[in-house]
């Protein structure tokens, strides 16, 4: 199972903070991100940032490992 | 003493920050300070307040990155991140960051640097809430 994370307005966008995803072997990072953005469209446009286990990542072809947790971020605006 | 990287809900010292700062070196000719606060008018509406949502984990991570970076690029004796989360009232902190270095140009630097590096590397996200409703908001330089 990959858990995907959401904030800010991706989390009001969707409505969730965290969904749960069937892990697929194989499965890329941009895999999942089409998938949510079929799922979620009015609020994946948004996701211009992504984490992978807490890392900044921007290769969508990163295969993802089951257990993964993925943030999927609009662009930061603390400070 | 309180850890040099701090995420929390409630406010902070400056003094508190400062004085943690000094007592980790008598070599520190220079410190230099960072607060951000919260406006109550922004994009030509009143904000009455403002929230900030955050990854906490990561955040929490990309700070402490964030200060060991600045420590090694511009050869800091110390520094220290403090950010609230929750919900902050126009006038209020948000940020506080400080940078100790033998020489003022060091932390002068190093203290710009952080804050603008925080902007672009840590999962934070602020949200603005007016007498006509609430909007995130929309990063500027």
């Amino acid at each position: 199972m990959i858990r995907v994370l959401f904030f800010g307005p991706i989390a009001a966008a969707t409505g969730e903070r965290e969904v749960p995803v069937a892990h697929v072997p194989g499965m890329t990072l941009g895999n999942l991100k089409e998938s949510l953005a079929a799922r979620y469209p009015d609020a994946m446009h948004l996701a211009t940032m992504m984490a992978v286990n807490g890392e900044h990542v921007r290769d969508l072809s990163l295969l993802l490992a089951d257990n993964s947790e993925v943030a999927f971020m609009a662009k930061f605006s603390g400070g | 003493m309180k850890p040099s990287v701090r995420i929390q809900q409630e406010d902070f010292s400056q003094d508190e920050e400062i004085k943690a700062l000094q007592a980790s070196s008598k070599r520190m000719g220079g410190i230099a300070t960072f607060l951000g606060c919260a406006r109550d008018f922004s994009e030509g509406r009143e904000v009455s307040e403002i929230t900030f949502d955050a990854y906490g984990s990561m955040a929490l991570s990309e700070l402490n990155r964030l200060r060991s970076d600045a420590i090694a690029k511009y050869a800091l004796l110390d520094a220290r991140i403090v950010h609230r989360i929750g919900t902050v009232k126009g006038g209020e902190n948000i940020v506080f960051i400080a940078a100790g270095a033998e020489h003022r140009v060091a932390a002068l630097e190093a203290c710009r640097w952080m804050i603008d590096e925080l902007k672009q590397r840590v999962p934070i996200w602020k949200k603005e809430i007016t007498p006509q409703g609430e909007s995130w908001v929309t990063p500027h330089p």
